[in-house]
């Protein structure tokens, strides 16, 4: 269940399921039963619907997959590989061929690159390409290349006989850092260019890993995307702020807040709303699903969300700023419904969305550096 | 930031624990109407023979909650303990039938825990796929056995 560096891909010669593969290896089908039933549980899917997710799991292939690493910083795949021990969590290694990504395959150079290439034609049409990182789009996307090529280019090339991209991080998903203001490279999120296959986005600085994995895990097991939200994140770990599950939101309903984080408030675990948690704003599962294993989540560690799985997250007006000082004209009634202790769940909704609208509707790319017109569906 | 002007010492909260006067998580009701569902469908399997799962780990359940429901349904006569992809403990409520299933993950953390009412709950029988493999299996290991027997006598 260790995670082997990518090696050249073959075409398959003997067609496996994953069920002969691992049984080849000694693991009964009851691991899938168990992971279908951790993944499925991760999702919301019904009961009943499990042992139909194990079948499919089992009786699927080794779904091929192709890492593109663009202008990120490998926190993401940092996110997702970093696991203590073999369990359950990372069977999902087991379930994929990762058949190029540049920071964990052995292979370098021509050879890198002609796994990608070998995986692709292997695997046309049948293949998912992940992306993490935003793609320069200034000048022919010049600032950012691998192997000599611009990232845009690859992306392009590799994404055309995809089943499907996921964009994981909130750089892929929204540009993130490198789009943040200036934005000097014309940094760009991957369906922004990306307009002709499906895409879904698994935002977060890093994405929680169990989101990466469960996407996976559903489209291999079922062959289809799951069901998403209108920025095309998985519903299951994006349909409700953190403030909506957060273990402190009793605080913020009574008026308690911390107002710096060493006064009393800070020290009594009070709301972080006016120290600028962006809980209120941003959909994510840290409040439930939790980081390293389940052991806290920024929140419960002290510090406030930062809102990370958003678009435009880098420029929201600060950290530390609270919330009701950052949305505008928004803010007095966000602040006085703060301050009276009321919830203000409709008012952060609303702003949320107004956030999420605006983002939706910046200008289309130049058509020369988008595959299709670059438009937002 | 002058409502920050405290940032600069030392972050003395820590948070890792629930903060002291946070309100007790308290019993909400949920345990009793997953015990009706349990309850509804215990009797249909008992007159239809239809089995069910009732997924836990998803559910708004507070700690108070599980326990009430935990004493609820008791502990029967069987107990089992599964080691694939990490540990997996079974147990029979008091109600016959009546099935809880906790599996663990990373670090022991409970991954995925249900309520399962069937005859057993599927994770404990042996999967076809899995008996026809383990038949070859032991069937290869008797004709290596008998060739290495035969290979010996003189």
């Amino acid at each position: 269940m260790s995670i082997e560096a990518p090696r050249a891909a073959r075409p398959q010669t003997r067609p496996e399921t994953l069920g002969e593969m691992l049984a080849a290896r000694g693991v009964s089908r009851r691991a899938f039963l168990k992971y279908a039933s951790y993944v499925g549980a991760l999702l919301a899917l019904p009961a009943e619907t499990i042992p139909a997710f194990a079948e499919g799991l089992a009786t699927a292939r080794r779904q091929s997959v192709i890492w593109l690493s663009f202008q990120e910083c490998t926190g993401c795949t940092e996110s997702l590989t970093r696991s203590f021990s073999p369990t359950l969590e990372n069977l999902i290694f087991d379930f994929i061929s990762l058949d190029y990504h540049h920071t964990l395959q052995a292979a370098s150079g021509e050879a890198a690159e002609d796994a990608r290439k070998a995986a692709m034609a292997a695997n046309k049409g049948k293949y998912i390409v992940v992306v993490d990182g935003s793609v320069s789009t200034r000048d022919g996307g010049l600032y950012s290349t691998i192997a000599g090529v611009a990232n845009i280019d690859m992306l392009h090339e590799t994404a055309k006989d995809a089943l499907a991209v996921i964009a994981v991080g909130a750089c892929a998903a929204f540009g993130g850092i490198p789009k943040a203001r200036p934005n000097p490279t014309g940094a760009a999120a991957i369906d922004q260019l990306v307009t002709d296959r499906p895409v879904v986005n698994i935002p977060g600085c890093p994405p929680i890993p169990e989101a990466m994995a469960g996407a996976l895990s559903y489209i291999v097991s079922f062959g289809k995307l799951p069901e998403l939200d209108h920025l095309r994140r998985p519903k299951a770990f994006f349909g409700e702020t953190i403030h909506d599950r957060c273990y402190r939101r009793p605080f913020y309903e009574r008026g308690l807040f911390a107002e710096g984080f060493d006064d009393e408030g800070a020290r009594k675990g009070y709301c972080l709303y006016k120290v600028g948690c962006k809980g209120p704003v941003t959909y994510n599962s840290c409040a439930t699903l939790k980081w390293n294993g389940g052991v806290s989540f920024p929140i419960q560690s002290g510090h406030g969300c930062l809102g990370c799985s958003e678009p435009d997250f880098w420029d929201q007006g600060g950290f530390y700023r609270p919330l009701s000082t950052t949305l505008g004209d928004l803010g007095p009634a966000l602040a006085g419904a703060a301050l009276a202790g009321v919830a203000l769940g409709a008012g952060a909704a609303y702003a949320s969305r107004r956030h999420q609208a605006a983002y939706l509707k910046e200008p289309p790319l130049p058509a020369k550096t988008a595959a299709s017109g670059g438009d937002r569906p | 930031m002058t409502q920050l002007a405290g940032f600069a010492g030392p972050v003395r909260n820590s948070g890792l624990a629930p903060p002291s006067d946070a309100p007790r998580p308290e019993r909400t009701g949920m345990a009793q109407a997953v015990l009706s569902e349990i309850a509804a469908r215990l009797a249909l399997f008992a007159q239809t023979g239809a089995v069910a799962a009732l997924e836990l780990t998803a559910m708004p359940l507070t700690r108070a909650d599980r326990a009430e429901l935990a004493d609820a349904v008791g502990h029967g006569e069987v107990e089992a303990r599964i080691e694939s992809a990490g540990r997996t403990e079974v147990f029979e409520t008091a109600y016959s039938g009546v099935w809880w299933v906790r599996h663990f993950g990373e670090g022991d953390r409970i991954a995925a825990e249900s309520v399962e009412i069937g005859e057993v709950p599927a994770i404990l029988r042996s999967h076809r796929a899995d008996i026809a493999a383990a038949a070859r299996r032991l069937a290869e290991f008797c004709t290596r056995e008998r060739d290495e027997d035969e290979g010996e006598t003189p």
